[in-house]
């Protein structure tokens, strides 16, 4: 009896009060390593990175970091660089957006149409393709595809429809007008089965009953898919637009492996020009690079702010 | 039995000995023990070392690292490794010239690596004396190694004074043609010897048409800006240590290198497809494809372009023309070895790259080229030179002593924070003027130089 009682005492809460302070202490137990993962993992690195942004600090450099205040941001939003950097970067989600919305959408519809399961299955299959080889096979692949002397695509232009010569075709990469496009074109390939299954998900998920019942209220196809489809893809819609919008402002591998330093290069961003500096460029000036850094995120975040604005559920 | 107990103890003697000399640690040692059926009489030994022990247990395997291109291109390297048993040999992470890594470890006061294999001295070696990454080699290289390095690799090589790289793999930028094509197109005469004639052979090559373009040149300026400017004249650095854009000199290679892209690959301005576009670049894709005759590049690149020939032999080198009057230089560089401040092994480091970089077998394929690859880099030592010219070895073939020759009026680019960035700075502002879109090459010069200047200044 007296073990019982010993046992029970200190685990058990006996009123009210303590039962509530107990359960609270549960939750932040459980919540404990994902807490420590969130803290340690994402906010700890933003604090050190604008800690850093308001310092000297370069990273070749032996002296400690000193404390400059907003002086790397003034000269980051007073630097060209920058703003070409945000405007080309600008330019090219322009151009890559369109593309993960209105392509996919178009092939998830077909696709939702076929009736026989196991053709759909084939097609599914087919458009995943791209999206599960490695970026390394697909900048290889995209590389040779746009090769200026030996490329499949100036071939067929010089050599099969003769459009061009061999002095005038195309030079598709490396810092070209045309770079950023082709870029574009590459990733559009490159996700357009990821951002289908997206829309086939949302399809599944709109009742027949609704569509069923537009028809026979006699709307048309065409109809169906304006006042129907098309608003119940909406919040699949503002996802991939917001998700595939920071990534895009935010591309810097394929600009580095397209088009390298080249600050006149249309692939030189502000990514770019926050990496040249972070690692590149003199003693490593990691504070100013962070302060570009900064100010292409908070960037980003007033124009992801306007996105969900815009699709804000209304009513 | 007896005779196994015997085995057993001359092999134990021997791991001990390697063990006081730090050879092995004192795992290996207990490994190798037990494996040999010593077991506890290993141990025993061990126990019994003391303080002298302590450090050898502390003590790893010499580390080298290597950037990624120089065991793939130089296949007698493992033959070097196998003198040093236990040798702990790792390839860098620096894949694009990027030393961060040996930067972040270095302000922790550690290193993983003993010694790097692969810093060109122009390119990161100011950077990495700043962060303290490195130490001069003086303290261990012996004196008849330093001695022997050619003067010219050695100012490359040296800051004030100090050694700290020890150079392995020369470069020097000169001319190649493809024979195939320049005998079809009727030239005689060659390798041309100045521009103009380097020029008036590209036009007959495009006017016969024997190939679709005339020449061909590495547009980053540190392959042909600065070589170009060198056959002028190799004096036209700053007190600085910068490249001096707006020298006369400079000037006269920038028009040269409009004439000559009249004539060549209309891509010749495009980035390079590997690391960050300094690699991969569309010169060697239009000399491999055998569409253009004369190509001025470090002869590396044309040797590894040729083997994709119908008939490799058909290559020829020589050295690189000069403006009529012109001192007749070139750049050349080294790619060598760097000692890491925090590293280790150092005396066992230095005995490691002397091995390697006196190694027959290395220079051999190096020149004459293996089934896999054909570098045609060049060794830093004037006693191998000498050696050669003593002896000469049938499988030496001329551009070797082509090559030396050019060295004793070849320079180094300057050793500078900025020696490669100044480059790269520069190259997308004095393009306006190979575009078209400037017209004076001077006035393109000089907004370069204070591009460089304005970079250099920022921050205060």
């Amino acid at each position: 009896m007296k073990l019982t009682a010993r046992m029970n005492a200190p685990s058990r809460p006996r009123s009210s009060e303590e039962r509530a302070q107990w359960a609270r202490a549960n939750v932040w137990l459980f919540l404990l390593p994902a807490l420590v993962f969130f803290v340690g993992y994402q906010v700890w690195p933003i604090i050190r990175v604008v800690w850093i942004s308001f310092t000297d600090y370069q990273f070749l450099a032996n002296e400690p970091a000193n404390l400059v205040g907003f002086a790397n941001y003034a000269e980051a939003l007073t630097d060209p660089l920058m703003w070409a950097g945000l405007g080309r970067a600008a330019l090219f989600t322009a151009m890559f957006l369109p593309g993960t919305i209105i392509l996919p959408l178009l092939l998830a519809i077909l696709v939702d149409r076929v009736r026989n399961q196991r053709v759909a299955t084939v097609y599914r299959v087919i458009i995943l393709i791209p999206a599960v080889i490695p970026s390394t096979l697909i900048f290889v692949l995209w590389k040779w595809m746009y090769n200026f002397q030996v490329g499949p695509i100036n071939h067929f232009l010089v050599e099969v429809l003769g459009v061009f010569t061999i002095q005038t075709a195309p030079q598709w990469l490396g810092g070209t007008a045309l770079t950023l496009p082709s870029i574009a074109i590459m990733e559009v390939w490159w996700g357009l089965g990821y951002h289908t299954v997206f829309f086939l998900a949302g399809l599944a998920a709109i009742p027949k009953e609704l569509t069923e019942a537009a028809r026979v209220d006699g709307a048309n196809e065409w109809q169906i898919f304006w006042n129907v489809t098309l608003p119940a893809l909406q919040p699949i819609m503002m996802i991939l637009i917001v998700l595939r919008f920071g990534t895009s402002m935010a591309v810097i591998d394929e600009y580095l492996i397209f088009g390298g330093f080249d600050r006149e290069s249309p692939t030189y961003t502000w990514t770019i020009f926050m990496y040249d500096q972070a690692f590149k460029t003199g003693l490593w000036r990691q504070g100013f690079a962070a302060a570009i850094g900064m100010i292409g995120a908070v960037f980003m975040m007033v124009f992801v702010g306007g996105l969900l604005y815009l699709f804000r559920r209304k009513g | 039995m007896t005779e196994r107990k015997e085995h057993e103890l001359i092999l134990q003697e021997q791991w001990r000995r390697r063990l006081l000399r730090g050879e092995i640690d004192r795992r290996q040692f207990l490994s190798r023990t037990v494996t040999a059926g010593l077991g506890m009489a290993g141990v025993g030994v061990a126990a019994n070392f003391g303080m002298g022990a302590r450090s050898a247990l502390a003590a790893r395997p010499l580390t080298p690292t290597f950037y990624q291109w120089i065991p793939d291109l130089h296949p007698a390297i493992p033959e070097v490794n196998a003198g040093f048993p236990d040798l702990n040999f790792q390839i860098a992470p620096v894949e694009g010239f990027g030393i961060e890594r040996f930067v972040a470890e270095a302000k922790d006061q550690k290193s993983t690596w003993d010694v790097y294999v692969g810093m060109t001295p122009f390119v990161e070696m100011t950077a990495m004396i700043e962060a303290d990454v490195i130490e001069p080699w003086d303290n261990y290289i012996p004196k008849e190694v330093i001695d022997d390095i050619l003067p010219a690799i050695r100012e490359e090589c040296s800051i004030d004074g100090k050694l700290y790289s020890w150079p392995f793999l020369l470069d020097v930028i000169g001319m190649s043609w493809h024979a195939g094509i320049t005998d079809q197109a009727g030239l005689g005469g060659m390798p041309p010897e100045d521009w103009d004639a380097y020029l008036a052979a590209a036009q007959t090559i495009v006017d016969s048409g024997a190939a679709p373009y005339g020449a061909t040149f590495d547009a980053h300026g540190w392959r042909s800006l600065a070589p170009f400017t060198h056959s002028m004249s190799p004096d036209v650095y700053t007190s600085e240590g910068l490249f001096d854009f707006t020298s006369d000199a400079a000037v006269e290679a920038l028009i040269l290198m409009k004439n000559i892209m009249a004539l060549s690959n209309p891509d010749i301005l495009l980035a390079g497809t590997t690391d960050g576009g300094v690699n991969g670049t569309p010169d060697e894709l239009a000399f491999a494809a055998q569409r253009v005759g004369l190509y001025t590049k470090y002869f590396n690149a044309p040797l590894r372009m040729a083997q994709y020939w119908d008939d490799p032999a058909m290559l020829s080198m020589g050295g690189l023309p000069k403006f009529k009057g012109g001192a007749g230089s070139t750049v050349f560089w080294t790619t060598g070895s760097a000692l890491f401040k925090h590293g280790e092994n150092k005396e066992k480091a230095a005995e490691y790259i002397q091995a390697l970089t006196y190694n027959p077998q290395i220079w051999q394929d190096s020149i004459a080229g293996t089934a896999t690859a054909h570098p045609g880099q060049l060794p830093p030592y004037a006693s191998i030179y000498a050696g050669w010219n003593a002896d000469r070895p049938d499988w030496l073939p001329p551009f070797v002593d082509l090559v030396r020759g050019q060295l004793d009026r070849a320079r180094a680019i300057q050793n500078h924070l900025f020696g490669l960035q100044q480059f790269v700075i520069g190259k997308p502002i004095w393009e306006t003027y190979l575009t078209g879109e400037e017209s004076d090459p001077k006035a393109a010069l000089a907004k370069v130089v204070e591009a460089v200047q304005a970079e250099i200044n920022r921050g205060g």
